[in-house]
């Protein structure tokens, strides 16, 4: 018997997948040895908009190996495709119709014995267009924009007076900013292997970060009840979002099983993931920002037009930083769309902030250049001490912290306030800063908690782990709630046959399926307990509850030691098999009177070569407060990756269109360019500490997407504060820096 | 892919017989052959893989090198000759691309590697460069990677290797085996313009294969510079790039070395730009007199106009780095 | 239906599958996880066979399961003594059996044999295309009955050995009651690779040698992920843009995707799978978990081995050196900075 035990939550641990990743051994939608699996390829149109005249199949069909060709004039019919249930679900391509909507759409699925058949006889299927201009780009059709109604989350909101806010500022900008089309592209590409069993039993292996969704989804698109779909998911490399949803590929892959009656894989292509399975729209936001001669805010207004696609509706949610970030009394925010013709966008990695935080937090470093103002005591004055939005207190906000601990660690002091001040030799530096932020929420989840015989659990939920660590920190929350060493602990996730949990997305599921976990690992051991202090054959029976301790997988008597009843002992006298609890946990209550955000401070230090125009970022602070940190180890590596994601939005990313087709041009990972080893320098993330209370039974706010907000603008910035140069148009890239 | 006949000759002559055939392709390292034959951009019905000739060897010739074609790039780079009296070709090989494709890639497939050009690499637009005849779908479209010298109406493709640039800048040689018939072809004149035929990449006949590669004694081993201008710090094609070196004596410039790449089709030697600087002394009003005239004859699109620019203060910093090393 | 096949190999991880059948739930091999079990083909067989009695007491104390193919459909022994029919007969899950056998270098109809320990390796090989004709099973099954009262060999625990020894006994019962052996298959022929559209090649894969009959178009990746089921090496662009599929290949890092399998006849191959030593990790697999290089694990693989070949080459040696030689690495996670820190922590430990 030990003394006493140190919690596994907030433990510093190697992550319990890690040699199963470290040699291989995970394995992912498309490795999954299913038997006498069929390979199948997808055939995109070469057209923008319009309708398929004709498809040949013909030569396709009889090329070697082929088992099946399906188009819209074979596939069958599924009026279900067209539902959406939610609205965040994403309407799909089916081969439902002749109707062209972007280029690359799917309009056929060849089958074959193998994936060098399937692909060769993909190439012969061919095809014509009665094809009509297709528009590429927004700013080619502004005059369209439109404002969505969306009576949950207005797309215009305004409090207090702008005009006179703007009207009684000493200094104020206006200004104008775009963000590019980006795509995830997750290293794993997108993958479905669907096998049916009789007409209407699914199986599906697939690549998500939503399993349930994916499930009820699928069940409504193919006419089937749900629980005749299952979904199982082990290893997810990388979603960031774009796999929040099922695309065409998924339903593809089920329609193709399920008319060549074998198991069918599908592995998207790189050009596919650039088009089909979501991306981050393009922005343009126009900020006009005021400020008093103290150095307060004024006014804020902040009008972005983003895209979207003709039959489907997405908003990227750039203007709700403006209006909760700093305290100002006069806002006014707007989100316009224009429908152009592209398959629809997605929430990627923290959607809403990575993009309006660009915005926002440039604005204001030219806001502090025209007051003359230092650019971080601009934030510190105008930081808000409750959200004023909402008017309600935060759960907990730390970020003057953060800019504080940040500031010591790049050393903001030693900044010069001059622009064009620092030189490394050959290079300009410079030093910027941005805040950053993300919200937190909690869903509903359920989780399964199982006591074995020998005294190990298996808990179960239907998450996902996509590099975020979830079965590590799961491991540790359910081992803490059991009293039990993380060896004893098995975490389950990625399967719908386990209890209900929220998609990975959002960050949220730290904050809903680990309380979850929590409350079904505590039931679980109150059962224990309670069957223990009620058998006679206990060494604790009669006892009260809380008169007993729990400690390496043992019951014990708080009053007297040697009394005890190992969790083995009871499950083997129960005479079942194990002993399982099953609990639903809902959104905590406490958080309806707070608002509950993360929050960081993010500072960086880059070297320009003028001549070139070339940028290296020589370091990055971040310091960020989220509540309680599970896993130290998981939590830094979250944050950095959030951080190498800002390194990709300042610099390098940008998937473009042909202006003329709207065909995408940028098709593969030569040409969309993500950081690479040598674009990253060390990252230094700072874990301010944080107790909230208020938001869950585990005091955890997510933050797997708070660290990415920001980034740009404070490399923006740095490059200002280095050059002399304000480039407004993202990336920036050496062509944008030579010619200013 | 289409379904392909795979052989492998032991000996050359059986190579180029091979090679001579309808419908074959050469297999040296496969990091070209294989990515566009899974695109269908080139389909062979028989690759001839070139792994059994007995052509990886780098050694001495007289006062020069010579480099077998299936020398793989991270050997040439990596080897002391190279290094010590060739550092501009290694300082190029070594800009290029990833560990994994220097580990593959030949020096031959280097020489004969095919346009980035996302319109040729994609069989849903119109390239006449893959079918002759049928339209450039790149110019009117996103051109921001394309060339701006040595263009013409039907092609900007932009030639994308660093090697190349390097071999051009030391006046290679590049030696040829076809049957029994050798030629040995100054590296120069070994790729075309595309002119009206983009198809057209090269002057060699089919089933004339590369053997290697030679190297002249070069006078600029002391002052050579490969600077290289991208858009993330590694693993990218060129925005712009310059292979330069400089033969100093007496305080002047006796001989210079200036070629060009991310910006022309074919590796761009910059014949004029050097003739400007011999016989002066090193100065960088000089190296923009000479830049300027090396990118005299630029024709930029709407996308790539920064190129000429970029590509001159490319050239002028390798010079002057070039100046500066010893 | 394809005629590619490869024998599973002594020491190779253990063949997985999932057989969908026409109905009920699928029948995974995943169940067996963490204990030791036994695939084996027994086309004639039924549990009433009076010798299975005896062995199965003792196997019930072990948790060992075993799969039995036969002509009725797939039979499951469970650890709590279930015998069930666990898939029942049909078209399709004869087409799967045939696909999984196949996998397994059993022909259609034949017998044969596996034994998988609980860390999934294969430990016992038996199919009669080995020339091992049905006469000599009953030598096999005296000599498995001996295996039981010696001792175990080096390396191999007491345990494990009597478990290893009961569940080869077990099969080689259950082979003595199959069918005759068929004639031996004609071994093919070591060729270089020429021909096609199927060429036949020997690829040396982890220090063994594998033969098999490929798509003359075939890459090395596909050949590894499709055929041989060694899905550590990952296919993240199939262009050579990303890194995910890096190999070694005499030593070298090289891109799986861009290697036509049919060039890599007399190459030395080493892939993710071949890395640790039995139990042990690599230092730079050990240096990963440590330093927490990775997010999702997808590019990992790939990670690793180029990180292995720039260690064992040695020339990259700052940060900045490390960074730029491992570019060709793409890592969307971000895990960067921690995949530096253990190559070079791990530096100590593998030298040039």
């Amino acid at each position: 018997m030990g003394g006493v035990v140190k919690p596994l939550i907030g433990a510093d641990l190697d992550r319990v997948d890690g040699i199963k990743k470290v040699t291989g051994a995970a394995t992912y939608a498309a490795e999954v040895q299913v038997a006498n699996v069929a390979h199948a390829v997808l055939v995109g149109a070469t057209v923008g908009r319009g309708r398929i005249k004709a498809i040949s199949a013909r030569a396709a069909t009889a090329a070697p190996g082929v088992i099946a060709v399906i188009t819209h004039d074979n596939a069958p019919k599924l009026p279900g495709v067209t539902e959406k249930q939610e609205a965040n679900d994403r309407l799909v391509q089916g081969l439902q119709d002749d109707v062209v909507l972007y280029h690359d759409q799917p309009i056929a699925v060849v089958v074959a014995d193998t994936l060098e058949h399937a692909q060769h006889a993909a190439a012969l299927v061919t095809a014509e267009y009665d094809a009509v201009p297709a528009i590429a780009d927004l700013e080619s059709d502004l005059g369209a924009a439109f404002v969505p109604d969306n009576p949950k989350a207005p797309n215009a909101v305004s409090r207090g007076d702008v005009a006179a806010g703007l009207a009684a500022a000493r200094t104020r900008i206006e200004v104008r900013y775009t963000t590019p089309v980006e795509t995830h592209n997750a290293m794993e590409p997108h993958a479905t292997i669907a096998a049916w069993q009789g007409a209407s039993n699914l199986t599906l292996y697939d690549s998500t970060q939503a399993i349930f969704n994916v499930r009820r989804r699928l069940a409504t698109m193919l006419g089937l009840p749900r629980d005749n779909v299952r979904v199982i998911n082990h290893f997810v490399g990388g979603g960031f979002g774009s796999k929040g949803a099922p695309w065409s590929h998924v339903l593809l892959a089920a329609i193709a099983a399920k008319v060549t009656g074998r198991a069918v894989k599908l592995v998207t292509t790189r050009p596919q993931m650039q088009v089909f399975v979501g991306h981050r729209p393009k922005t343009v936001q126009k900020l006009e920002l005021g400020l008093d001669g103290n150095g307060l805010l004024t006014a804020m207004r902040h009008d972005t037009t983003s895209e979207t696609s003709r039959y489907d509706q997405f908003i990227e949610q750039c203007t709700g930083v403006t209006r909760m970030l700093y305290a100002c009394p006069n806002v006014a925010t707007v989100q316009r769309l224009v429908r152009i013709d592209v398959a629809t966008p997605t929430f990627m990695r923290a959607p809403g902030e990575s993009t309006g935080t660009f915005a926002l937090e440039s604005a204001l470093d030219e806001l502090a250049a025209a007051a003359g103002i230092d650019p971080l005591e601009l934030r510190r004055k105008n930081h808000a001490g409750h959200d004023p939005e909402t008017g309600l207190p935060w759960s907990s906000k730390s970020l003057l912290e953060c800019y504080r601990r940040a500031a010591e660690a790049i050393g903001w002091s030693r900044r010069p306030a001059q622009i064009r001040a620092m030189r490394d030799g050959r290079w300009r530096t410079g030093l910027g800063v941005a805040s950053t932020t993300r919200s937190s929420r909690q869903l509903p989840a359920s989780a399964r908690a199982r006591m074995l015989p020998s005294g190990r659990a298996v808990v179960q939920a239907g998450t996902q782990d996509i590099g975020t660590g979830t079965y590590t920190v799961m491991t540790q929350v359910a081992g803490d709630a059991l009293g039990l060493p993380i060896g004893d602990v098995r975490f389950e996730l990625g399967d719908t046959a386990f209890p209900e949990a929220p998609p990975s997305v959002g960050s949220f599921t730290a904050a809903s399926t680990g309380p979850a976990v929590h409350n079904a690992c505590v039931a679980l051991r109150r059962e224990l307990l309670d069957r223990a202090v009620r058998d006679p054959a206990s060494p604790l029976h009669g006892l009260s509850a809380d008169a007993i301790d729990v400690d390496g997988g043992a019951l014990i008597a708080r009053a007297d030691p040697k009394r005890r009843d190992s969790y083995a002992a009871i499950v083997a006298r129960s005479g079942q098999p194990e002993i399982a609890v099953e609990l639903h946990t809902e959104a905590s209550r406490s958080r309806g009177t707070f608002s509950v955000y993360g929050f960081g401070a993010v500072f960086a230090q880059v070297r320009v070569d003028e001549e070139l125009g070339e940028v290296r970022v020589d370091r990055i602070v971040g310091a960020f407060a989220a509540g309680k940190v599970l896993n130290p180890r998981t939590a830094r590596s979250q944050l950095v990756g959030g951080m190498v994601w800002g390194i990709g939005q300042a610099l390098h990313e940008h998937s473009v269109r042909d202006p003329r087709t709207a065909r995408m041009v940028t098709r593969d990972l030569a040409d969309y360019h993500v950081p690479v080893h040598a674009d990253v320098p060390h990252l230094e993330v700072i874990l301010v500490p944080e107790d909230d209370p208020h938001v869950n039974e585990i005091g955890a706010k997510g933050l797997g997407e708070l660290s990415t907000p920001g980034v740009a603008a404070a490399i923006a910035n740095a490059i200002y504060h280095a050059t002399g140069v304000r480039v407004r148009d993202l990336p920036i890239t050496p062509d944008k820096l030579i010619q200013s | 892919m289409k379904p392909v006949t795979f052989v492998r000759p032991a000996d050359t002559r059986a190579a180029s017989a091979a090679a001579a055939a309808t419908g074959a392709c050469v297999h040296a390292g496969g990091t070209t052959l294989v990515d566009l034959m899974r695109l269908e951009v080139m389909t062979p019905t028989t690759v001839v893989d070139l792994g059994r000739l007995p052509l990886a060897a780098i050694e001495r010739r007289g006062d020069g090198l010579e480099i077998g074609a299936m020398a793989r790039n991270a050997d040439v780079a990596n080897h002391a000759l190279v290094v010590e009296r060739y550092p501009l070709l290694a300082q190029a090989i070594a800009a290029g691309a990833s560990q994994q494709i220097r580990n593959m890639a030949t020096v031959g497939g280097n020489l004969l590697q095919r346009t980035r050009c996302p319109y040729f690499r994609d069989l849903g637009v119109a390239c006449n460069k893959r079918t002759p005849g049928a339209g450039c779908s790149a110019q009117g479209g996103f051109t921001r990677s394309h060339a701006v010298l040595g263009t013409s109406a039907s092609c900007i493709a932009t030639h994308p290797s660093d090697m190349c640039v390097a071999l051009v800048a030391l006046d290679a040689i590049v030696a040829t085996r076809s049957g029994d018939r050798t030629r040995a072809i100054p590296i120069g004149e070994l790729h075309t313009v595309p002119g009206d035929h983009p198809e057209i990449e090269h002057v060699l006949e089919p089933g004339e294969l590369i053997t290697h590669v030679e190297l002249p004694a070069s006078p600029f081993a002391a002052h050579a510079r490969y600077v290289k201008v991208r858009d993330r710090a590694a693993f990218a094609f060129a925005l712009a790039s310059a292979g330069v070196g400089l033969d100093l004596a007496d305080g002047r410039i006796r001989g210079a070395r200036i070629a060009l790449g991310g910006v022309a089709t074919k590796p761009w030697r910059a014949l004029e730009a050097e003739q400007l600087l011999v016989g002066q002394p090193p100065s960088r009003a000089g190296f923009e007199r000479a830049a300027a005239a090396a990118l005299a004859g630029a024709k930029p699109v709407r996308d790539n106009a920064f190129k000429v620019e970029l590509a001159r203060r490319t050239v002028v910093r390798a010079l002057e780095l070039a100046w500066g090393a010893s | 239906m394809s005629s590619l096949r490869t024998p599973i190999a002594v020491g190779t991880s253990g063949p997985s599958f999932v057989l969908h059948g026409d109905a009920g739930p699928p029948l995974s091999s995943s169940e067996a996880r963490g204990r030791p079990w036994v695939l084996a083909f027994a086309r004639g067989f039924t549990p009433r066979d009076p010798a299975i009695g005896s062995i199965r007491a003792q196997l019930r104390g072990l948790g060992a399961i075993l799969f039995v193919v036969s002509d009725a459909g797939v039979w499951s022994f469970r650890p709590d003594d279930d015998v069930e029919l666990s898939a029942r007969a049909s078209p399709r899950l004869g087409r799967e059996i045939d696909e999984l056998a196949a996998r397994c270098g059993i022909a259609p109809g034949e017998d044969g044999v596996f034994v998988i320990d609980e860390a999934g390796g294969v430990r016992f090989a038996l199919a009669p295309s080995d020339a091992l004709a049905s006469r000599l099973a009953e030598a096999l099954a005296a000599a498995g009955r001996e295996l039981l009262g010696l001792a175990p060999r080096r390396g191999v625990t007491r345990r494990e050995w009597s478990i290893l020894s009961l569940v080869s006994g077990f099969g080689l019962v259950l082979l003595a009651s199959c069918r005759p052996g068929r004639a031996e298959r004609p071994a093919v022929a070591p060729a270089a690779a020429t021909g096609g559209p199927e060429i036949d090649v020997v690829l040396r894969i982890n220090q063994q040698d594998r033969r098999l009959r490929i798509d003359a178009r075939a890459s090395l990746l596909d050949v590894l992920r499709e055929q041989l089921a060694l899905t550590g090496t990952r296919k993240g662009c199939d262009h050579g843009q990303c890194g995910a599929c890096t190999v070694l290949r005499d030593g070298r890092a090289v891109n799986a995707c861009l290697t036509l399998a049919a060039t890599a006849e007399a190459a030395e191959i080493t892939t993710i799978e071949g890395l640790a030593e039995g139990e042990s990790l690599h230092p730079l697999q050990a240096a990963f978990i440590a330093h927490d290089a990775f997010q999702c694990g997808f590019c990992t693989s790939g990670q690793i081995m180029a990180g292995v070949a720039l260690l064992r080459d040695g020339r990259a040696k700052t940060d900045d050196e490390v960074r730029q030689h491992m570019s060709g690495n793409i890592c969307r996670c971000g895990a960067y900075p921690n995949i530096i820190a253990a190559i070079q922590a791990a530096r100590k430990e593998v030298s040039p």
